[in-house]
């Protein structure tokens, strides 16, 4: 499932090692390693992950709300 | 852990243009083998901070395998003269010059350049210029462009989590970056190059243990290219990415281990 690649990366990236990251759960403002320098660290990630290029003005807040929403907008990205 | 001591290493400044470079050189291992000499440079902006524990370690490390290694904090880096705004990437090649003199009016022997990020792709550059008999590159940067792209995206993500006091327009976390260290970094592509000396690329591995896909394209390019070309694939944290100063073990495993004699 995509998804998974998207919660893989997020592991990774933030080094949260085995944490459980349900599909709803609050990203922004719960994680404590989701600070700034993170998120930039993330989308980088997600960029070289998937082939994909992300604009300053594409990065909103609410595309980190939860990793379903995360793994949306890296989808929407994904699809021409 | 074999613990290395630092006790030999010596700073010192070397006269450069706009004012000095602050050095720091580790003196191979009194008794060991003599391998050679190594310049370090080092990667962009925050990136020097972040990644200061694992060069030093790698440093040391070096040192005692044989090899004497030279640290060169880069014109407007660190604490060499100037500041970041003032810092240009011809200077910069210059000071790679610079360093790699020094360590060849010292001792005979083979001179390789190790860079990391930023520091990697300047290696790349300056490789046949400086005669360069090996590349030690870890975590490459492959691509100036994208490499910049990255580090202003900070400043925005920044902005847009309200971390703190907004930047400046040219101004990404304190470091301005003059446009045309900008334009000279946007011009950048590892692909551009062909080294003629072996090449070792050590990188982070995902949890499928694969490159990301532009790094094993920029490989297969070089090893078509007939590049002498070592992959070291690391399992380990993107220490240059986080302020905590984290270790990557791995990597430093892998670096001795590429190095044994």
């Amino acid at each position: 499932m995509p998804i998974d690649q998207v919660r893989t990366i997020l592991r990774d990236t933030l080094g949260l090692g085995k944490l459980r990251l349900a599909d709803d759960a609050p990203l922004l403002g719960a994680v404590p390693e989701l600070d700034s320098m993170a998120v930039a660290g993330v989308i980088t990630a997600l960029e070289e992950r998937f082939g994909i290029a992300i604009a300053d003005d594409e990065i909103s807040a609410r595309h980190f709300a939860t990793l379903a929403a995360l793994d949306a907008f890296v989808q929407s990205k994904l699809t021409p | 852990m074999t613990t290395v001591s630092a006790a030999g290493a010596q700073p010192f400044f070397l006269p450069a243009h706009g004012g000095q470079r602050y050095c720091l050189y580790h003196p191979p291992r009194a008794g060991a083998a003599a391998r050679g000499a190594i310049v370090y440079l080092h990667p962009f902006a925050e990136e020097l901070n972040t990644t200061r524990r694992m060069a030093a370690l790698q440093a040391r490390a070096f040192a005692a395998a044989g090899y004497g290694v030279l640290q060169i904090d880069l014109h407007g880096c660190g604490d060499s003269s100037g500041d970041f705004a003032d810092a240009r990437w011809l200077q910069w090649r210059r000071d790679v010059t610079l360093a790699c003199d020094w360590l060849r009016a010292r001792a005979a022997g083979p001179v390789s350049l190790w860079g990391l990020r930023l520091g990697a792709l300047l290696a790349v550059e300056a490789a046949a210029d400086e005669a360069a008999d090996a590349l030690l590159l870890w975590q490459p940067v492959i691509n100036g462009r994208q490499h910049l792209r990255q580090f202003l995206r900070t400043g925005h993500t920044a902005r847009m989590l309200s971390d703190g006091a907004p930047d400046a327009d040219d101004e990404v976390a304190g470091y301005r970056i003059a446009p045309e260290l900008a334009r000279a970094i946007e011009a950048l592509d590892a692909g551009d190059f062909r080294p003629g000396c072996p090449v070792h690329w050590f990188e982070r591995s995902g949890e499928d243990g694969e490159l990301p896909p532009a790094s094993a394209r920029h490989l297969a390019a070089w090893r078509a290219a007939s590049v002498a070309l070592h992959e070291h694939r690391v399992r380990g944290s993107a220490f240059w990415a986080s302020a905590d100063n984290a270790d990557c073990p791995a990597l430093l495993a892998a670096t001795a281990a590429a190095c044994a004699p």
